[in-house]
């Protein structure tokens, strides 16, 4: 299968160019190319409401899992502001405005889960809303430290993959499950070395271009996903680019809704070289390949305990974040902070009082920004970021 | 004599000033923003070259400032306006910690040490509460001049409390307070207290330290500087040149660069 979106991206050999394709695809309110991939496969398309989702279910399932992250700046909230209080985040009223306009007609069935109130809530508002949808909502384990909690996990995963059968039709194996596993590894694992180049080489693989190349992933089938990655990472490798006068930073805080690519860029150009950041978690959620030749849905239960990443939305009593992100401060090089959190998010907020005792302790530098999804005008956070790099430039 | 210009383009004035090699302020210049931004910071350097009694190539360094620093389009480098008022203020006052810079559309607490360099700041939301627009606003509906609020407001003898900090509705709450019969001063008294909680919430996020100035427009309002004071509980010192700070602040790093390109 290739849709017509991949087929053209695959032939521009310039990531510039390449980066303004993919914006298309996924900035796209009307999911084209999540119709066409419907269209060419045959396949029900379950939309997964940010931070975590085990997409290898779904995709084990016969499903084509999307990533659905709100609708950026794309659209006006009309509707979706009459079923939530004015103090709740964008991305919950954008994904709802979605639904209210018509737009997620393609989708059978949409997934949610524990990130915070109003995203446990939005589960409850579609499946009142859309009747006809399939919604699901997983319950992950608030308490990672025993060892019940994978066993509790698998079940949770095994009622959802009953429920994805039935909407699917398919009879899951294991094999099934493990061959998604793999699929999913590779993505990941490219992924991973595109952040590695980043890391080393902001000035030659751009925030702006990793995250374009992440974020297609939310639409593209991983089949075609792994085709984009391979393919960036042949350009990458032989772009030029010039070391500039900026700042090294560690970004957190942008876990579940995401800013505006433009956003992302104004960051950079005012000075920003980010050498890691937590964009689009959920599908960088494992930090290592899973096995693929045992109880496939027991791997992924034990890897959502044992092997994933600390982020806002997932209590690990084992692990403190404050002193994770100053580590990773210090093992990347970087000179300073982003703590860059949506408005109204609470667990982003919450975080912050962790990670600003431990920045301020370990003596790093940091700036707090705020953002919103719906931004068009980035000059506010613009001058922040520009006021920061030059109190640390200038010094 | 060669001399260093800062061009501060702010939402509602844009200001121009000169120092020379000795980093003494020799021009300064206050023009509308107007709708071409570009323009008025054109009209201002230029007027302010004047003032000095020198010549536009005299001029070895422009650094643009304030929220239309990249419309200093005859400039040769940028900087923030929170990094150019910590400069200026603290050429003019090196004891000043805190600076709370109130300006037309924005209000930003700033926390500098003795050489100006900023340890921390805070910039106000997308939102006119707290800002010049608020008393501009308060000042039309009583159709008052913008100087002439801050000196009545000193004469409120029980200032009124403001339902809103909206500066949209501030007009319905101003209407209202004159409906039931409040003075004008009384009024303005509580326009004034309203301002400056919100500015002084604001500035909290950074921590109050002693010394305090207040820069920018709202400087020049001297019922906003009481109305700070009584919030804050610390004197604040007003520089004569507190509108000009960003734009001081300015051609000081104008002249810090040309220096270092000379060696």
């Amino acid at each position: 299968m290739a849709t017509a979106a991949m087929s053209e991206i695959e032939q521009v050999q310039d990531l510039t160019a390449l980066v303004d394709g993919l914006r298309v695809l996924f900035e796209d309110p009307e999911f084209k190319v999540v119709s066409e991939i419907k269209r060419l496969t045959g396949k029900p398309i379950i939309g997964n409401f940010p931070v975590y989702s085990p997409v290898e279910l779904f995709h084990a399932a016969g499903a084509h899992p999307v990533g659905l992250v709100g609708a950026g700046n794309q659209i006006e909230i009309a509707h979706a502001d009459s079923r939530f209080q004015s103090f709740v985040c964008s991305v919950i009223k954008s994904t709802l405005e979605l639904g209210l306009t018509d737009r997620l007609q393609d989708f059978e069935g949409i997934v949610f889960h524990s990130i915070c109130d109003p995203a446990r809530n939005l589960a409850s508002v579609f499946k009142r809303n859309f009747p006809d949808k399939w919604v699901e909502y997983i319950h992950f384990p608030q308490n990672l430290v025993t060892e019940s909690s994978v066993d509790y996990l698998e079940n949770e995963y095994r009622r959802l993959l009953d429920r994805l059968q039935e909407l699917t039709g398919k009879t899951v194996t294991n094999a099934d499950v493990n061959n998604s596993i793999a699929l999913y590894n590779t993505a990941r694992s490219l992924m991973g070395t595109l952040y590695a180049f980043r890391r080393d080489h902001p000035h030659i693989l751009t925030t702006r271009e990793l995250y374009s190349l992440v974020r297609a992933g939310h639409i593209l089938t991983v089949e075609e996903h792994i085709r984009l990655l391979e393919h960036a990472l042949r350009l990458v490798r032989t772009k030029p680019g010039h070391e500039r006068d900026h700042i090294r930073v560690i970004l957190v805080g942008s876990f579940c809704e995401q800013p505006s690519l433009d956003l992302i860029s104004a960051m950079e150009e005012a000075g920003l070289d980010i050498l890691d950041d937590d964009f689009l978690l959920g599908r960088r959620w494992f930090t290592e390949d899973l096995p693929t030749d045992g109880n496939g849905v027991r791997t992924l239960a034990s890897a959502y305990r044992d092997r994933s990443v600390i982020s806002s939305v997932k209590h690990d009593s084992r692990r403190h974040k404050g002193d994770e992100l100053v580590a990773q401060v210090k093992s990347s090089g970087a000179d300073a902070v982003i703590v860059s959190v949506p408005k109204f998010c609470e667990p982003g907020l919450f975080d912050y009082a962790i990670y600003r005792r431990a920045l301020l302790d370990a003596g790093i530098p940091h700036l707090f920004v705020e953002y919103e999804e719906k931004m068009w005008l980035f000059d506010k956070v613009q001058t922040e970021v520009e006021t920061f790099v030059e109190s640390l430039l200038l010094d | 004599m060669r001399y260093f210009a800062g061009v501060d383009v702010g939402s509602t004035q844009t200001k121009a000033v000169l120092v020379d090699e000795a980093g003494d302020m020799v021009a300064k210049v206050l023009v509308d923003t107007g709708s071409n931004v570009v323009k008025a910071a054109e009209r201002a350097f230029l007027e302010a070259v004047a003032q000095a009694g020198t010549r536009r190539e005299d001029v070895d360094y422009i650094v643009g400032t304030g929220y239309g620093r990249f419309n200093v389009t005859f400039g040769n480098d940028q900087v923030t306006e929170i990094s150019c008022h910590a400069k200026g203020i603290a050429h003019v006052n090196p004891n000043v910690r805190t600076v709370i810079d109130i300006g037309g559309q924005d209000a930003k607490a700033i926390k500098i040490d003795a050489t100006g360099d900023v340890k921390d700041f805070v910039m106000n939301d997308k939102c006119a509460a707290g800002t010049g627009r608020f008393l501009g606003n308060s000042a039309e509906v009583l159709n008052l001049s913008l100087d002439e609020i801050g000196p009545r407001s000193l004469e409120a003898k029980v200032p009124v409390r403001l339902s809103t900090v909206c500066t949209v509705f501030v007009e319905t709450d101003i209407l209202s307070h004159l409906a039931l019969g409040r003075s004008v001063e009384n009024i303005l008294g509580g326009v004034h207290s309203a301002v400056a909680a919100r500015v002084v919430a604001l500035a909290r996020r950074v921590g109050i330290e002693r010394d305090v100035a207040l820069t920018g427009g709202v400087s020049r309002n001297v019922g906003m500087v009481r109305a700070l004071e009584h919030h804050l509980d610390v004197p604040i010192y007003v520089s004569p040149d507190a509108h000009f700070m960003g734009a001081l602040g300015a051609a000081l790093f104008a002249r810090e660069r040309a220096m270092a390109v000379a060696g």
